[in-house]
């Protein structure tokens, strides 16, 4: 098996004409590597279909580098640089902590000590651990002293420890929020350390410990560059502060007021005057939550710079359960959960850059990387052309935030479930069992973080390795997004089609302009992850007059945002998304938890802000499995002369698409319906259903019922069906809804002579001819009801 | 709840017939199910499996619902040629391991053979109350989405 010693990502999804685009490349072993930029046209190697097709390209690199190692240092952590104010003598180290894994699993990929608030390196410094048998401990140097009750994970603990330089005695709280009724009480402890604290040019850290400060060139992607950290923390940090005496239990107590500033007169920079004298940092997470700073309300400013993009926005210690919005009440939010997973940019140096020419078309590309001893890699992206210089008719849609939100999934691995929604066990590929041992390279919006709590950040500044070809998933075991959508390039560029290509973050950046220079939108088969300007653009653009083509299923359906504090690296770095009160779900947000912390706005699905996904294309989804496929057949609606001219070529009984490269037909794996009492248009028509034809392993969604029941799977529930379905839009634009994810997998079967490429065909040349689309007949122009006709 | 059929039943042997004859089926499917497709890797008509044998269906649920530590997966050892049987750590950070000389050749096989080892590795009463552990207390016992 191979060990997939090349990986590698680039500085950005869409790439213009003329412009450059970066490499940055791990090659772990092999002394070079080869790089060429390929045009990507099929990624399936399903013996059934063309096979892997890749195309030179004209102006390609090729070359031969130097390889090298390169690594992620994930796990979210905060640090602010030494300075004399932190060379304490004395000190009092004090937090909220709830922490998710206290103790690990001795195997478990970063067992160990995890920090706290920290200044410490090598047995030199101060601060509050966690230690390997989950109790809280304080270092002072070598000197280490635990509290002797473990702590509770998922619960509130307010930790502290105070070392008085002139005595020696270093004492250390440990006081549990909850009190169960079996629980002891927990004394402080104390002992005396008879050395001072040896300081180092360590910064302070929150939720790590500084590991190394070095040339070594490994180190120089961990930030700051050449500081190393490990004891990355798992579970949620509050209001840390760090004064420079040893307080008594009551200033303690006091001093979880902070700093306080903006009341000089009365009090100075504190709780107290007495208190405001000797506070080194007091940080406050409720402020600035869609930021990466950890902002100091001390006297000193120590801002601590966020690394790998922890989690804020989360209930505080101090939560009431009143409000559910962290922009109401930010100081119930001050806590961020911290996760030893995390990440947020890989941060390599650049291996290599291709401009890319002038005259390139708008195509998939990737740049490939090979070695002779057989290693591999493909890094997609996209040439996309500037707003006023599209080069075709046809623009494909590139789902990225789809393909962010399943970058690097490990369902199949963490998820003893996951046999169950596919019903078979699962296969997993060597990309999948490189992620289950390099958890460095973050997980997907769909995993849980290693400490269990779900991931509801993707960066696309790492490797991904589900966005690549020859790459089955283990959902459809057949291609899955990226690998899948390229059966639909493969088709266009069989059929001779010209296109144009463009990304999410183009469309959610660009707005209108992006879309209105085209005749027709053709989607990806699982654009299911999007931002609200993205839907807007869409709508405004069908509006007046656009086409759309919705080539799958269960699209439009969760709330995403690009978190600004990324903004500076380009468009669309890190996507957030929150799993929240329905929908389907492999992880549910916390109660209080539902608020994006980059922009504020509600997650969860878009059809719980009022933006029903049957709105955009005529269909939303209704029911999803994952074993195999079946086919549609006409329905009624298809004879309507508004739409009849798409069954050009085909005969009204034959089955449609009982074959394909995505489980064996057409209609499978996640499938939309029509229902006009959810945002399809009266007027749209079912041109075709898969109803009745789908097996056990498909259920009804979950936000279509309410109360559980059996009879919620394909052999009984009537909504367990792909609808294909058109309508018209207001200026001569319509929709074409093909409703399946699988679909996109039929075109190519038998070299693209099919009756699902024919009907693809049929409506894609009507929708690409310039102007507005032949009216309806003038009796098909009649005011209809919703539910009532 | 569903016993798992005692070794050397007619049961159990109809149900081990009827698996084969499904993933014999499935061969060539971009996808599988314990399901007969009629014309075999052809999933326009299936019948049998899962949805004409209810006993079958539901062991074949209690086996996929089995928690993470120590459940069989397969993996895909070289693309469109290999597949190897292989087992989930349950623990974060420590891939599958393989556990089975047995190199398939198809994607299909190998998921007979898992539930032939299931069969023989799960006690008759396994989930029943005979079996308590602490861990029911803490979702040791769930079915985990992830």
């Amino acid at each position: 098996m191979s060990a997939m010693r090349l990986t590698g990502y680039a500085d950005r999804f869409g790439v213009h004409p003329g412009d450059t685009i970066k490499f940055y490349v791990n090659c772990d072993g092999p002394s070079e590597y080869k790089a060429e930029i390929v045009q990507m046209i099929n990624g399936d190697t399903n013996p059934r279909g063309p096979g892997f097709i890749e195309k030179p390209v004209a102006g390609s690199l090729d070359e031969t580098l130097p390889g090298r190692k390169q690594i992620i240092h994930s796990g979210s952590y905060g640090y602010a640089l030494d300075a004399k104010p932190l060379q304490v003598e004395s000190f009092t180290i004090q937090c909220w902590i709830w922490p998710t894994t206290p103790k690990t699993h001795p195997k478990y990929w970063k067992h160990g000590s995890q920090g706290l608030v920290t200044k410490w390196i090598d047995d030199k410094g101060y601060g509050l651990f966690i230690n390997p048998e989950g109790h809280v401990e304080v270092r002072v140097n070598g000197t280490k002293l635990a509290s002797p009750t473990p702590l509770r994970d998922h619960a509130w603990h307010f930790v502290a420890a105070t070392f008085d330089a002139k005595t020696g005695e270093l004492i250390l709280y440990h006081e549990p929020q909850i009190q169960y009724a079996l629980d002891p009480v927990v004394e402080p402890v104390s002992t005396t350390v008879s050395e001072a604290i040896i300081h180092t040019p360590a910064p302070v850290a929150l939720a790590a410990y500084t590991e190394s400060m070095t040339d070594d060139p490994l180190a120089q992607s961990s930030m700051p560059a050449g500081v190393t950290f490990a004891g990355k923390y798992n579970g949620k940090l509050d209001t840390p502060r760090i004064c420079k005496v040893a307080l008594s239990r009551l200033e303690i107590e006091t001093m979880k007021l902070g700093a306080q500033p903006g009341l000089t007169e009365r009090r100075n920079s504190g709780p107290t005057g007495a208190l405001s004298e000797v506070i080194v940092a007091a940080w406050e997470f409720s402020e600035g939550i869609d930021t990466i700073v950890a902002k100091d309300c001390g006297p000193y400013r120590f801002d601590a710079q966020l690394v790998n993009l922890p989690t804020r926005g989360m209930t505080g210690h101090n939560w009431s359960g009143t409000v559910f919005d962290w922009k109401e009440a930010p100081k119930e939010y001050g806590a961020i959960h911290f996760h030893d997973d995390d990440v947020d940019d890989a941060r390599w140096e650049i291996d290599f850059e291709w401009t890319v020419p002038a005259d390139c078309k708008s195509r998939f590309f990737a740049a490939k990387l090979t070695t002779p001893e057989g290693d591999e890699d493909y890094i997609p992206f996209w040439v996309v052309p500037r707003i006023g210089e599209e080069q075709s008719k046809i623009a494909f849609m590139v789902p990225t935030i789809s393909y962010m939100a399943y970058a690097n999934e490990h369902v199949a691995c963490n998820a003893g479930g996951a046999e169950l929604f596919v019903y078979r066990v699962p296969i997993m590929q060597h990309q999948n069992m490189f992620l289950a041992e390099h958890r460095e390279y973050g997980g997907s919006i769909y995993d849980t973080h290693t400490d269990g709590t779900g991931i509801c950040f993707s960066s696309r500044l790492r490797p991904i390795l589900s966005i690549r070809p020859k790459y089955d998933h283990f959902l459809a075991q057949a291609p899955w997004q990226y690998p899948a959508d390229l059966h639909l390039i493969y088709w266009l560029e069989t059929m001779g089609y010209e296109y144009d290509v463009f990304t999410d973050e183009d469309l959610t950046y660009d707005g209108l302009a992006r879309l209105e220079n085209y005749n027709v939108i053709i989607t990806g088969s699982h654009p299911e992850h999007n931002s609200g300007t993205q839907l807007d653009a869409l709508h405004n653009y069908t509006q007046r007059g656009g086409r759309l083509m919705y080539m799958g299923a269960d699209a439009w359906y969760w709330v995403h945002s690009f978190h600004p504090a990324y903004d500076d690296k380009g468009r669309g770095v890190v996507t957030e998304m929150r799993r929240c009160e329905s929908g389907i779900r492999t992880w549910r947000a916390d109660p209080g938890e539902y608020y994006h912390a980059g922009t504020g706005e509600l997650g969860g699905m878009w059809r719980y802000r009022g933006r029903y996904l049957h709105s955009v294309a005529g269909v939303g989804m209704s029911s999803e499995g994952f074993d195999i496929s079946s086919y549609f057949s006409f329905t009624p609606d298809a004879k309507n002369p508004r739409v009849s001219w798409a069954m050009d070529g085909i005969d009204y009984d034959e089955p449609l698409g009982n074959f394909g490269l995505v489980g064996g037909g057409a209609a499978g794996l996640e499938l939309d319906i029509v229902d006009t009492t959810l945002g399809s248009p009266p007027h749209t028509l079912t041109v075709a259903t898969s109803a009745g034809r789908h097996t056990e392993a498909y259920l009804l969604v979950m936000e279509d019922f309410g109360f559980n029941q059996q009879g919620l799977d394909g052999t009984t529930h009537p909504r367990v069906r792909g609808d294909i379905a058109y309508h018209e839009t207001p200026n001569g634009g319509a929709c074409f809804s093909f409703s399946s994810i699988a679909y996109c997998g039929s075109l190519p079967w038998n070299n693209c002579d099919n009756n699902i490429s024919r009907l693809t065909k049929n409506v894609l040349d009507r929708f690409m001819v310039d102007g507005p689309l032949p009216p309806p007949p003038a009796e098909e122009i009649k005011y209809r009801g919703r539910a009532d006709y | 709840m569903e016993s798992i059929p005692k070794k050397g039943t007619k049961e159990r042997e109809d149900m081990i017939r009827e698996h084969k004859e499904c993933t014999e089926s499935m061969k060539g499917v971009a996808g599988f199910s314990i399901l007969k497709c009629e014309t075999p890797g052809d999933t326009t008509v299936v019948t049998g499996g899962v949805h004409e044998h209810p006993h079958l269906k539901r062991v074949l649920q209690r086996m996929r619902g089995e928690s993470v530590a120590g459940k069989y997966i397969i993996i895909c050892t070289k693309v469109e040629e290999e597949w190897r049987i292989a087992k989930l750590s349950g623990i974060r950070g420590v891939p599958p391991e393989i556990v089975s000389d047995k190199v398939y050749t198809n994607e299909q096989d190998a998921q007979h053979d898992i539930f032939l080892l299931r069969l023989e590795e799960l006690p008759e009463t396994a989930g029943f109350p005979e079996h308590y552990t602490e861990g029911w207390k803490r979702r040791d016992d769930n079915w985990p989405v992830t």
